[in-house]
């Protein structure tokens, strides 16, 4: 089963998809996806109900977020209430520390995106700063990647031992599927998806 | 280009518009947007970028014309980018188009919008409202 993580709707203040638009791409362009997560910036949508499109099309639609750190922005996959209150979502420099943290103990898993970019990404981060503890797994491919973005994502993730996924960071409808996440076991919820972002059950692809 | 020629998922033929630093002269003084960021390699890097840039209505400007390049006479209703980085004047640029929607009832069309630079790095995202012929 082949998820995209990482996309972004016109809820997001730099994205221009419809969500719809974004079915009816996939199915038209017969893309390897079997459903994508919407993790718009900044933000947690727990009002959308996209089960009417799931249904016409025959995709898994979840909800997560992007949100920001002073190690570079991060996804969060198994938002819920308790983490909602636990940070700031809306703040663009959150500690990466605080956001690692609460999502453990709230059940959901927080994930650096294109660590590999230069002056906002994980690695160049820790090239000023530093390593921190408490990540296990990033964003080695991106869609929206630069050439040699990727390749470094994916040779210091290797370095530091941490697992690696997809995502097409979408935010035109045309960009949906570049990259994304292939796993073992079927996945029909979001609590599924952590559970197997967890145990690891899962690698990053590339479509570009 | 009629409206019922389109499809779902139609690729715009590609350009590769000019922007040369002669191009940008001969725009940025019929805009009245004279300024030497556009203009003067030097100063655009005295100020932190790369070298002189095109002005982001140039490329609005040139992704439009892409679209009427498609389809001569269409009328654009909404044209609406968002800039993730700068295009280097006297470098290369491609401007790419696909048609992601339909509505068959004003024969308008939704076209993404994409503008790479000489690095095949994307400079513009954007979508387009379009209206075509019958």
């Amino acid at each position: 089963m082949i998820l995209d993580l990482h996309t972004h709707s016109v809820r997001s203040d730099d994205g221009r998809a419809k969500v719809d638009n974004y079915c009816q791409w996939i199915r038209k362009k017969e893309l390897p996806l079997d459903g994508f997560v919407l993790t718009e910036h900044r933000q947690y949508d727990d009002t959308s109900d996209y089960r009417d499109l799931e249904d016409q099309y025959g995709l898994l639609i979840l909800k997560a977020s992007e949100v920001e750190t002073d190690y570079g922005h991060v996804l969060v996959f198994g938002v819920n209430e308790d983490l909602t209150r636990s940070f700031n979502f809306t703040r663009v420099d959150n500690h990466i520390g605080d956001v690692l943290t609460a999502a453990r103990r709230c059940g959901a898993v927080a994930a650096p995106c294109h660590p590999g970019r230069p002056n906002v990404g994980l690695f160049a981060h820790y090239e000023r700063k530093g390593p921190i503890d408490g990540v296990d797994l990033v964003e080695i491919y991106n869609g929206g990647s630069r050439p040699g973005e990727d390749e470094m994502s994916e040779a210091e993730a290797d370095r530091f031992g941490y697992r690696g996924f997809g995502g097409s960071d979408s935010h035109i409808v045309s960009r949906i599927g570049y990259a994304a996440t292939e796993f073992d076991d079927p996945i029909r919820s979001i609590e599924d998806l952590v559970s197997a972002l967890q145990a690891g059950r899962c690698r990053a692809r590339t479509f570009r | 280009m009629r409206f019922s020629e389109v499809e779902l998922g139609d690729d715009l033929p590609e350009t590769h518009p000019d922007i040369s630093m002669d191009k940008v002269r001969l725009f940025v003084k019929a805009a009245y947007m004279d300024f030497p960021r556009f203009t003067d390699h030097e100063f655009a890097k005295s100020e932190g970028l790369p070298g002189a840039i095109v002005p982001g209505v140039m490329s609005q400007g040139f992704l439009a014309a892409m679209i009427h390049q498609w389809a001569p006479g269409a009328k654009i209703h909404k044209l609406d980018t968002v800039f993730r980085t700068t295009m280097v004047v006297d470098t290369s640029a491609t401007c790419r188009g696909a048609v992601t929607d339909l509505d068959e009832d004003h024969h308008r069309v939704e076209v993404d919008l994409t503008m790479l630079n000489h690095e095949g790095v994307t400079s513009v995202i954007g979508t387009a409202t379009v209206e075509l012929a019958d």
